[in-house]
C-alpha cells in the first residue's frame, strides 16, 4: 500500500515512523484514517466521541509501533486495536457490547409483522445517509455486531473472540440487527411517502 | 419447505448457503413466495449497502493535530534535523510569504461560520441567493466579523451575526457548495502550497473532503428541506471547513 500524497509505501512509512519521523506518522494515518474514524462512528454514533476515539487507536498504534513485526497486515492490527478501543470505551460506559435483548425478546421481529405493503419494499439503492440513521438506531450490541460483519467484514469468529461471545449469538444478533433495520428504513420510508 | 422454516434457516442461508438438499428446497421456496423473497432481497440489500458505509466518513482535521501533538509531547516523534545554511534565506523569504499571503485565513474562517449558521437557520436557496449579490461579498461579509483564534472560539462564533444582510450571507452559501474550487479556496491552496509537501497534501487533501460533504449533505438537504439533523450535518461540516482554514492560519503564522 502507498501513501500517494507521501510517496512512500506503507511498509517503507512503518520503518520511519520507528525512527520517529513525523511525515511517516502522518503517511500511515492518512492512508487509515477514514476507516478508523468511520468504524468509530458507526459504533458510537457521535461524531466527537468518534474523533476522540480514533485519536486514541492511533496514540495506541504509534505507541507500539516499534514492536510491530509485520507478521500480520498492518491494517488488520489497527483495526483490532480500534475496535478493543471503541468495546472498552463501551464497557467503561456500562454500554452492553452483546445485547441484553436476545434473552428478553421473544420473537419480536417477526420479519412480516412490520410495514409489509408492496410499495414500501426497499427496492434499489438504499440512501447511505438513511441507512446511517438506521444503524445510530440500533441497540449499542446489535449495532456493534452489524457494524463489525456487514460494515467492517469481519468474521463471526473473529466478532466471537473480540466481543466475548459465542459464534451462534454472534450470528443471532446479526440476523436481528438486520430485521430491524429493514423494519426502520420502511418506517422512513412510510414516513417520507406520508409527508412529501 | 415453509415461510417459518424459510425463517428459521434464514441467518445461515444469507451468510453461505449450508448446501445440500436445504440449498435447493430454500431456493425453490423463495421464488415461489413473494413475501420471503421480499425479506431475503431486502436483507442482502442492507447487507451490499452497509459495506459502503466502511471508510465513508473524514475525520476533522483537528484529529491529526492533536495526535502530532501528543505523539511529540511524548517524544515519540523527533524535531527534523535544523536546515543547512544555504536553505536559510528562501525559509524567511517563504516566511514571509506566508504573513503576507494568509491575512484572508480568519476572516473567510468566519465567514464560513456565518455561512453555515445561515443553512441551520434558513431553507436554503442558494441558486436564487447567488444572482442579488456580487461574488466578493464573501470577503465582504467576512472582514466584519472577529477572527477566532482557537476551535473553541470557532464554535462560539457560529451564532448568526444580526445584521448580516441575508443575500450576502446566501451568497457565502452558495459559493462554499461549489464543486468547482472558489476563490477562497483557491487562496487557501495557494497559502499551503508553501508547506512541506506532506502538510500542503494534507491541506488539500482535507478541504477536498469537507468540500465533498458540504455539497453531498446540501444536495440531500435540497432533497429533503425539512430534516433537521442534515441540517445539523451541513452545519457540522461547514464548522469543519471553517476549523480547517483556523488550523492553517495557527500553522502558517
Amino acid at each position: 500500500m502507498t501513501d500517494p500524497k507521501q510517496g512512500i509505501t506503507e511498509a517503507e512509512a512503518i520503518e520511519q515512523a520507528k525512527q520517529g519521523h513525523e511525515a511517516a506518522f502522518e503517511a500511515l494515518y492518512h492512508l487509515h484514517k477514514r476507516r478508523v474514524y468511520s468504524l468509530c462512528l458507526r459504533m458510537v454514533s457521535n461524531p466527537v466521541q468518534a474523533e476522540d476515539l480514533a485519536q486514541e487507536a492511533f496514540l495506541q498504534l504509534f505507541r507500539k509501533i516499534s514492536t510491530f513485526r509485520g507478521e500480520s497486515a498492518f491494517s488488520t492490527w489497527l483495526h483490532r486495536m480500534t475496535v478493543n478501543v471503541v468495546l472498552m470505551q463501551l464497557r467503561k460506559k456500562g454500554l452492553p457490547v452483546v445485547s441484553l435483548e436476545e434473552t428478553l425478546e421473544a420473537d419480536d421481529e417477526a420479519p412480516r409483522k412490520e410495514f409489509g405493503a408492496k410499495d414500501l419494499r426497499l427496492t434499489g439503492a438504499i440512501d447511505r445517509l438513511q441507512l446511517q440513521r438506521a444503524i445510530d438506531r440500533l441497540p449499542p450490541g446489535y449495532r456493534t455486531i452489524f457494524v463489525l460483519h456487514d460494515v467492517e467484514g469481519f468474521e463471526h469468529n473473529e466478532i466471537a473472540q473480540m466481543v466475548g461471545c459465542s459464534v451462534g449469538n454472534s450470528k443471532s444478533q446479526l440476523h436481528k440487527a438486520r430485521l430491524k433495520l429493514r423494519g426502520y428504513l420502511k418506517f422512513m420510508r412510510a414516513e417520507k411517502a406520508k409527508t412529501g | 419447505m415453509t415461510c417459518s422454516e424459510v425463517e428459521r434457516v434464514l441467518p445461515e442461508m444469507l451468510d453461505g448457503a449450508p448446501g445440500g438438499g436445504l440449498n435447493a428446497d430454500f431456493e425453490s421456496h423463495v421464488r415461489g413466495c413473494p413475501g420471503c423473497s421480499d425479506l431475503v432481497s431486502e436483507l442482502k440489500l442492507i447487507s451490499i449497502e452497509a459495506r459502503q458505509l466502511a471508510a465513508r466518513d473524514e475525520p476533522a482535521p483537528r484529529v491529526w493535530v492533536r495526535i502530532a501533538t501528543e505523539l511529540r509531547a511524548e517524544g515519540l516523534i523527533r524535531e527534523p534535523e535544523p536546515q543547512s545554511a544555504p536553505t536559510r534565506p528562501m525559509l524567511v523569504s517563504t516566511f514571509s510569504r506566508w504573513r503576507w499571503s494568509a491575512w484572508w485565513l480568519a476572516p473567510v474562517a468566519a465567514a464560513l461560520l456565518a455561512a453555515g449558521s445561515y443553512v441551520v437557520s434558513h431553507t436554503p436557496a442558494p441558486q436564487v441567493a447567488k444572482q442579488q449579490a456580487p461574488a466578493t461579498s464573501v470577503t465582504a461579509t467576512a472582514a466584519e466579523t472577529p477572527s477566532a483564534s482557537t476551535p473553541t472560539q470557532a464554535r462560539q462564533q457560529m451564532a448568526p451575526k444580526s445584521g448580516t444582510p441575508r443575500d450576502m450571507t446566501a451568497t457565502a452559501v452558495a459559493t462554499a457548495v461549489e464543486a468547482a474550487p472558489s476563490a477562497e479556496d483557491q487562496q487557501f491552496l495557494s497559502a499551503v502550497s508553501t508547506l512541506v509537501p506532506s502538510m500542503r497534501a494534507t491541506y488539500e487533501s482535507e478541504l477536498q473532503a469537507v468540500n465533498a460533504d458540504i455539497r453531498e449533505s446540501q444536495a440531500y438537504l435540497d432533497r429533503n428541506p425539512g430534516d433537521g439533523e442534515a441540517r445539523q450535518h451541513l452545519m457540522d461540516a461547514y464548522q469543519q471547513k471553517a476549523l480547517l482554514y483556523q488550523i492553517a492560519l495557527d500553522r502558517i503564522q
